[in-house]
């Protein structure tokens, strides 16, 4: 795997879509008036007569995505993460979901990572999509997931949210990654905690993992790409190997990936210690740059570590990582 | 009021469906069966083409007229309109995704209109030519922002295969929709948004019929605003009856049978 700081793309995800709608004449792209900054010019360009403006209207456009979709087409509905679900959670659940068509609901500028403000900052997104029933829920890593993982959505028969991170996008995973729908990803393999991770959390994730490794903590790193359906079999058999358990997601700790993990835990009667990552039921605010928000809600890389260290039941003081400073065009974790 | 026969008797018999249908359980849809009858069987004798066009429902309450309509003219197996309603049936109350006989229909009102907007906009591109979507609404849907974002983007995107066929009965759970949100006019409301408005007697058949011809050939998404009333043909229905959800005890639901029989004898 590329080291921090990661080498960065842009528009991985536009560049997927059009790949995708080249072999799949069915793809129409619509845009709830954030076009570019989805990704979506590239689509715009290539297939303007499969390209819909629906204006600042995410209701009628997520009702008429459900009509499409009866009437052949797949559906790719994009806004960011907020408006995207938010807005429209009515006609995602009776014009979409309850059908069980095949709408693809992309959100843009997942969590902390936008500095606009709580009306711009998705910390709900995931939990309110995992609670519908058909929806698949999928936040990615990295530009190479981005790109894995399009034509294997195209081919889920029902409705698919997916949370992407806006602007430049990290390469963290080797081209030669295999992305899977249905099994979680051991990224680093490890007997005493588990970091279980999803979306942008990889890299303060692998970060941690490194200086825990350090200290002589042992980890296990575990990508969870698809947060419904959950890979079950998968996040047991992780948590069987290791004494305690860390999810990180950059989302509130309600009803994203740490419950789902802390779902299976206690169905499984795992009895390890768990500790969450996340926002811990509290919206954020504004800023200038999103790394101080990351920063003050817990979900920077020495949070992780702490709460490793803590959930082992370790004495003194965690270990803290040395700062990474990214150049232009590169990404590192806070 | 209705010249033409056949469309005055068709109907008075998706009354007498509808009845039949809400009468074993005592209470009901009636209402919305009463006010948009002659909008249903005037579409459903001279304008909407199976297999062709597209249909939406958007109230699901009035999945009751649209499977009358559906079992009188030959698309639906009648026997089926006894089932309405009942226990694991495949016929409920308010229509969901498993109602035979139409393409969409929605019990969170304020989607229909959308949902039509989506396949009209389909048909467009599929180059579907000649094809059509007739989406059913309701007054008290237009309460909704929703039925307004469709609205803008019908006309912005000149989907002339849409037309929303509305039943204006001024009535709503909480009482006469007047009473609760001023809503007209609705006619200059949609030609403000760039469509085609024909507002007429919702209970004269003829004038119904033309207006959906007038609809059809606008040129641009068209809206029928059927003026209409949720006790119409029932002279037996008592004074203040709750025209959304129809109580109708025995004795009530024969003294209607009667009536609409009497006329379609």
């Amino acid at each position: 795997m590329p080291s921090r700081p990661y080498p960065t793309v842009l528009k991985p995800y536009g560049r997927a879509l059009v790949a995708l709608a080249q072999a799949r004449p069915e793809v129409v792209c619509l845009t709830g008036d954030l076009t570019r900054q989805c990704e979506i010019d590239l689509f715009q360009e290539t297939f303007p007569d499969r390209f819909i403006h629906a204006g600042m209207a995410e209701a009628n456009m997520v009702s008429m995505a459900g009509t499409l979709a009866r009437a052949g087409f797949m559906p790719f509905v994009h806004s960011f993460g907020v408006f995207s679900t938010r807005r429209p959670l009515d006609q995602i659940i009776n014009s979409v979901a309850y059908p069980n068509l095949p709408v693809r609901i992309v959100g843009f500028m997942p969590g902390v990572s936008s500095p606009g403000g709580p009306s711009h900052q998705a910390i709900e997104d995931v939990a309110l999509m995992r609670a519908i029933p058909n929806m698949t829920v999928i936040d990615v890593a990295d530009a190479i997931e981005t790109e894995r993982a399009l034509p294997l959505i195209a081919d889920i028969p029902g409705p698919v949210y997916l949370r992407l991170k806006r602007g430049e996008i990290p390469v963290i995973f080797d081209e030669g990654h295999s992305f899977s729908l249905t099994e979680v990803a051991r990224v680093r393999d490890g007997q005493d905690v588990a970091l279980i991770v999803s979306g942008m959390m990889l890299s303060p994730a692998l970060a941690a993992a490194e200086v825990l490794e350090e200290a002589g903590v042992s980890v296990q790193v575990v990508n969870v790409p698809v947060i419904k359906p959950i890979d079950a079999t998968g996040i047991a058999a992780t948590v069987a190997r290791v004494r305690a358990v860390v999810t990180c997601e950059n989302h509130s700790i309600i009803g994203g990936l740490g419950s789902a993990v802390a779902e299976v835990m206690a169905e499984a009667g795992s009895g390890r210690p768990l500790r969450r990552i996340g926002l811990r039921d509290t919206f954020a605010e504004g800023a200038r740059t999103a790394p101080p928000l990351f920063q003050k809600y817990g979900l920077g890389t020495n949070d992780i570590i702490a709460a490793a260290w803590q959930a082992l039941g370790r004495d003194g003081a965690a270990p803290r990582a040395a700062p990474v400073t990214a150049s232009p065009g590169e990404y590192a974790p806070v | 009021m209705t010249s033409d026969p056949a469309l005055g008797r068709l109907a008075d018999r998706l009354r007498l469906n509808a009845l039949n249908m809400v009468a074993p359980h005592g209470f009901g849809y009636l209402g919305q069966a009463l006010s948009s009858a002659e909008l249903f069987a005037a579409l459903y004798a001279n304008h909407y083409r199976p297999g062709r066009d597209r249909i939406v429902i958007s109230p699901g309450h009035y999945i009751v007229v649209a499977f009358a309509a559906a079992a009188e003219t030959g698309q639906m197996d009648r026997a089926l309109l006894d089932t309405y309603g009942h226990d694991g049936a495949p016929l409920e109350a308010i229509g969901t995704e498993k109602s035979p006989a139409v393409d969409l229909t929605c019990g969170s009102l304020g989607q229909g209109l959308s949902g039509a907007v989506g396949f009209a906009l389909g048909q467009k591109m599929k180059r579907e030519n000649g094809a059509r979507v007739f989406a059913m609404i309701s007054d008290g849907e237009l309460e909704e922002g929703q039925v307004w974002e469709a609205a803008m983007f019908a006309a912005h995107n000149r989907l002339d295969n849409l037309v929303a066929l509305l039943d204006a009965n001024d009535s709503q759970v909480d009482g006469p929709i007047s009473s609760i949100t001023t809503i007209d006019p609705i006619a200059d409301k949609f030609e403000s948004f760039g469509w085609a408005a024909f507002d007429v007697d919702g209970h004269d058949a003829d004038a119904i019929d033309a207006a959906i011809a007038r609809a059809v050939a606008a040129g641009r998404p068209a809206v029928v605003i059927a003026r209409t009333s949720t006790r119409q043909g029932l002279a037996c229905l008592p004074d203040g009856v709750d025209g959304h959800f129809i109580k109708l005890p025995p004795e009530l639901a024969d003294a209607a049978r009667t009536e609409l029989e009497a006329r379609l004898a």
